[in-house]
């Protein structure tokens, strides 16, 4: 083992060339999942109260389209975005738009059904109950059923926003320059440390994911105390 | 109604924003924009990589594709790839033009444009040292490549027998054959040179003398850009003539380089000279 | 510049057939790792469960430590980084090719190192979001089932064979299926070390024919029909235990 390797490349593997450059590494990692996250929890929300709502048709049609995305593999779906949505339609997605695109529409997917079966894990009676009181359909779905879906809901999200933070790992592939690639990069330099430079990496990753697990437990014990 | 005209007017719009990206001319637009965006290596040394010190990507491709954006006066933004990018990258819009170590094939030339050659080498291999004496051995090896190279298409022809195992980088094939993984890595000689000098046990490697095939290197150009191309082959003769090329190529191979190689091509010829 | 100007030529079958050699890859490693990823789960979540010292502690810590870590690193990590660490000789031996000959007929060979990686690395992972599907399903069981179990004098292993194992299975099933699926589609990520699976036949098609919108189609067709095949085979595996269910609980 050579920690000095480790930390000489401290500072690329965390900011990579910032402030001089772009900003890369694990900050990178990190702003790549925020953006994922809130995108993704959005869509999975909108999406679930639809999916809740919707009747027939297009209950149905959601199904499938949300299927897609939870049926294809991240690394496709970034080739996709990547390479065939400029062709398709003209536009130019720069790299980490296009994988936050992938990661949110993936997590938006996951995310909807885990916010539908939470509305649908609210008794019937509460809906009547509220609809009695003159509420309309969609005053008690905001006022009365998402507040206790939500604290349900919430280990889903923590869970979907962890693999997030994992697969944004996969950005790699286009070159962007987050964790994953710049450690690629510096292993390529120094060319004979891979191990102890894929540990650590794999350190930074787990501080990531643990912490917001952590930071999640502490939330819900929050909730559940009051 | 109201929706289906919607539908209508974003057909037309798609199908004016395409066709507008099929007649505007990429000179013009680049000039206009006042910025290059080229693709280049960024793991690939001494064609292109991240610099230690000043954490920016750097080399012979990264030189050309400067002294470029000089000529043009704009600003030069490089976008990193890997060596299986490099054609989507061109054909989906994301960068204007390729300088990475970019071999000129028919098949290529079939969906993007190439420059006149600037750079040339052979395709050759590193193993231990000792392990490989001829070509013919290739045939029973376990050989590390990278992903939508000339290299991995040209092995399979010649070799069919043997056992290529392709990486997303030529680093990752190395540090596959420092594991035993695969016995030998091929790669242009003109990248291994260094790559093996700067090994830290380069005494256990080598790269044995001989060549499987020529590789003449061009700019990738997006298909069509006619006045783009002409424009790029004046300079690069340009670069020639008056000496900049010759600068370039002893900044990374000539004889106080960390990895010296006789000049044997120079833009304008048609194949490698003879030693 | 419309869809069908993407597509151009459709592909030449020699390049499909390499899709489907991709295919049959994936599959194979999945196969592989479900399985094994299924027994490592349960010895995980029983180690988890046990009141022994240390050892719920340790089977936790694996659990944390590869949830909480990317998958492509992982993998990363075990191609390139532990043969460093490994003797010469063994990488050797692990990098050669051996044969076992059965009656003279069939043989056994080692498998390349990319895929043995490929299926170990990928087991591993796997096996922390099995292990915690199966301990809920463990979990879900209620205890009176496995006390009455004990006073009708069954022993440990007969509670946990006939009573507990059988209803954690059924509670655990959808979400062990969802996994079996995450195998497949994480199996792509193999393609990073070197294994011919369907990512990398996809891009290996691309690269040579320069088709990449048909390339990436077939290949997420391919994807997309495999997870709906796991899904029936889930659905179907549900409604057949509900109707025996529904046989077994209608008066004789």
């Amino acid at each position: 083992m050579n920690l000095q390797i480790l930390i000489d490349n401290l500072p690329y593997l965390l900011w990579g060339a910032f402030p001089d450059g772009a900003l890369g590494g694990a900050a990178l990692t990190l702003l790549l999942s925020v953006i994922s996250s809130i995108a993704a929890g959005v869509l999975g929300l909108l999406l679930g109260i639809t999916l809740a709502l919707a009747g027939g048709v297009g209950h149905s049609a959601l199904l499938l389209v949300l299927g897609f995305f939870r049926a294809i593999p991240v690394l496709m779906l970034i080739f996709w975005t990547y390479f065939l949505l400029p062709v398709a339609f003209g536009i130019d997605v720069p790299g980490l738009v296009s994988v936050a695109c992938a990661l949110s529409l993936i997590g938006g997917a996951y995310l909807a059904h885990a916010v539908h079966a939470g509305i649908a894990g609210i008794p019937h009676g509460q809906w009547q109950a509220g609809l009695a009181l003159g509420l309309s359909r969609w005053q008690v779905l905001r006022h009365v059923i998402l507040p206790q879906s939500l604290r349900m809901m919430l280990p889903s999200f923590i869970n979907q926003w962890v693999s997030l933070i994992k697969d944004s790992s996969l950005a790699y592939i286009v070159g962007v320059p987050e964790l994953s690639f710049v450690a690629a990069q510096v292993n390529s330099r120094l060319m004979v440390y891979p191990a102890e430079i894929f540990l650590f990496v794999g350190a930074i990753y787990f501080i990531l994911c643990s912490g917001l697990d952590a930071l999640a437990g502490v939330v819900s014990r929050r909730f559940a105390s009051r | 109604m109201k929706r289906r005209a919607a539908i209508f007017l974003g057909l037309g719009l798609g199908l004016a924003l395409a066709s507008g990206i099929a007649q505007a001319d990429k000179l013009d637009d680049i000039r206009k924009a006042g910025v290059l965006r080229v693709a280049a290596f960024d793991a690939n040394p001494p064609f292109g990589f991240v610099d230690e010190q000043s954490k920016k990507i750097v080399g012979l491709d990264v030189d050309y594709a400067f002294e470029l954006g000089k000529k043009l006066g704009v600003k030069v933004e490089l976008v990193p790839t890997n060596p299986a990018n490099r054609i989507p990258l061109l054909t989906s819009g994301k960068v204007d033009l390729v300088f990475a170590n970019f071999t000129i094939t028919e098949e290529r030339a079939k969906v993007i444009d190439f420059s006149i050659p600037y750079f040339a080498s052979g395709q050759q291999f590193l193993a231990k040292k000792g392990t490989l004496k001829s070509a013919d051995q290739l045939k029973e090896w376990r050989i590390g490549a990278d992903k939508g190279t000339t290299m991995e298409t040209t092995l399979r022809e010649k070799y069919p027998t043997a056992k290529v195992i392709s990486y997303d980088d030529t680093p990752f094939a190395l540090t596959a054959l420092r594991n035993g993984n695969v016995q030998a890595i091929t790669q242009d000689g003109a990248k291994l040179v260094p790559l093996l000098a700067a090994l830290p046990d380069k005494e256990k490697y080598e790269i044995p003398a001989f060549a499987i095939s020529e590789e003449l290197e061009g700019v990738g150009i997006p298909k069509g850009e006619t006045r783009l191309t002409t424009t790029i082959n004046d300079w690069l003769h340009e670069l020639e003539k008056n000496g900049t090329a010759q600068k370039i190529y002893d900044k990374w191979f000539g004889p106080h380089s960390k990895s010296p190689l006789p000049r044997l091509f120079k833009i304008g010829d048609a194949h490698i000279r003879d030693k | 510049m419309n869809i069908a100007s993407l597509f151009g030529e459709p592909l030449a079958a020699k390049y499909v057939l390499w899709l489907v050699d991709g295919l049959g890859m994936t599959l194979l490693v999945s196969a592989i790792v479900v399985l094994l990823s299924t027994l490592l789960g349960f010895a995980v979540a029983l180690a988890r469960t046990t009141t022994l010292p240390l050892l719920p502690r340790i089977a936790t810590g694996y659990v944390a430590f590869f949830r909480n870590t990317p998958l492509l690193v992982q993998l990363f990590f075990w191609y390139f980084g532990l043969p460093g660490l490994l003797p010469e000789a063994g990488m050797l031996w692990l990098n050669s090719v051996h044969t076992l000959s059965l009656y003279g007929e069939l043989r056994l060979s080692w498998p390349s190192f990319e895929f043995l990686i490929a299926t170990l690395g990928l087991s591993f992972y796997s096996t922390a979001f099995v292990a915690e599907e199966i301990r809920a399903g463990l979990r879900g069981v209620p205890d009176h089932q496995r006390r009455s179990a004990e006073a009708l004098g069954l022993t440990p292993w007969q509670v946990f064979r006939y009573v507990v194992l059988p209803q954690a299975l059924r509670i655990a099933q959808s979400p062990l299926f969802g996994q079996y699926m995450n195998i497949v589609k994480n199996s792509s990520l193999t393609m990073a070390i070197g294994l011919v699976e369907l990512s990398y036949a996809s891009r290996q098609v691309e690269s040579e024919t320069f088709k990449t919108f048909q390339a990436f189609a077939i290949a997420t067709i391919f994807y997309i029909l495999v997870i709906a095949a796991i899904e029936a085979i889930g659905q179907w595996l549900q409604w057949r235990q509900d109707s025996r269910r529904r046989r077994s609980a209608r008066p004789a």
